[in-house]
């Protein structure tokens, strides 16, 4: 650990479900597919199902018309219902890159309320990882793919009916 | 009239401001630079450069009589600001989908 003053670029969201905290938890894992944006994906070909490996371990990847598959998340912690935490391996230029030193990771808590809901807290974090060597995001602006990519994904995902002052 | 241009993915959103950034890869340009690059007069790409500007994404300094544009590196706040933007969505679209099928049961 180094002393070094990191600014916390973590997103945190969190939202309330009517469901108990088991099906929330099964519906946000096993039942990914039934809800994930299905722009979202870093394959070659139209994405046809999002798969979330259900134990620590298991991979997150998309399949494709083409018969591709890409990966973009690897589980690292499973404690079904309360929690589990996926490394997002996806690098600085939108390419996969399996190096968990280099990537982000999202954490996601299921905490069950006391009328019956469930609330679900998400983090993602480590954003300067993704950066070069803890260098921040810098990268992401210094380099043309980073940028490229980040722009295409910014241009589908605002096409898509991103609303202007959404939030929780 | 809305001023809605702070935010990253706004200022985006327009397809010369995002060509604008491409060319800015490539190193500071004054106005002038980024003009010849593009069927639209100077003060058009000036105006594209103030709600870059706004935006954050882009920084201008005065180099002798020039002023020259280049990203900012504070951008990186963007990347921040996708996400948050794509949880947004994708939590609402897990709500919607979890509290569709708990109705359906009954």
């Amino acid at each position: 650990m180094t002393a070094q003053a990191q600014r916390d670029t973590a997103v945190r969201k969190s939202i309330s479900v009517r469901a108990g905290v088991e099906r929330a938890f099964e519906a946000f894992t096993a039942d990914l597919d039934s809800w994930w944006p299905r722009e979202h994906h870093i394959g070659k070909a139209p994405m046809t199902r999002s798969v979330l490996e259900c134990r620590a371990g298991g991979r997150c990847y998309s399949e494709h018309e083409d018969g591709s598959e890409a990966d973009w998340g690897l589980i690292t912690v499973w404690e079904p219902p309360q929690r589990f935490v996926m490394a997002w391996l996806i690098d600085a230029n939108w390419q996969y890159d399996p190096d968990l030193s280099r990537t982000s990771e999202v954490e996601v808590r299921f905490i069950a309320q006391a009328d019956g809901t469930t609330r679900v807290d998400l983090e993602h974090r480590h954003f300067e990882r993704m950066g070069e060597s803890g260098n921040n995001m810098r990268m992401m602006v210094d380099t043309p793919a980073g940028w490229s990519g980040l722009l295409q994904l910014y241009a589908g995902f605002a096409g898509k009916g991103a609303e202007p002052g959404e939030g929780l | 009239m809305e001023t809605n241009h702070n935010r990253p993915l706004d200022a985006l959103g327009d397809p010369t401001r995002r060509a604008i950034v491409e060319r800015l890869f490539e190193g500071p340009k004054s106005v002038g630079e980024l003009a010849r690059g593009f069927p639209i007069s100077r003060p058009a790409i000036s105006q594209h450069l103030r709600i870059l500007k706004d935006a954050n994404l882009v920084a201008d300094q005065a180099l002798g009589n020039r002023r020259l544009y280049r990203l900012n590196p504070e951008g990186f706040d963007l990347l921040r600001d996708y996400f948050d933007r794509f949880w947004s969505r994708a939590l609402q679209a897990f709500k919607n989908k979890i509290e569709e099928t708990e109705g359906g049961t009954k």
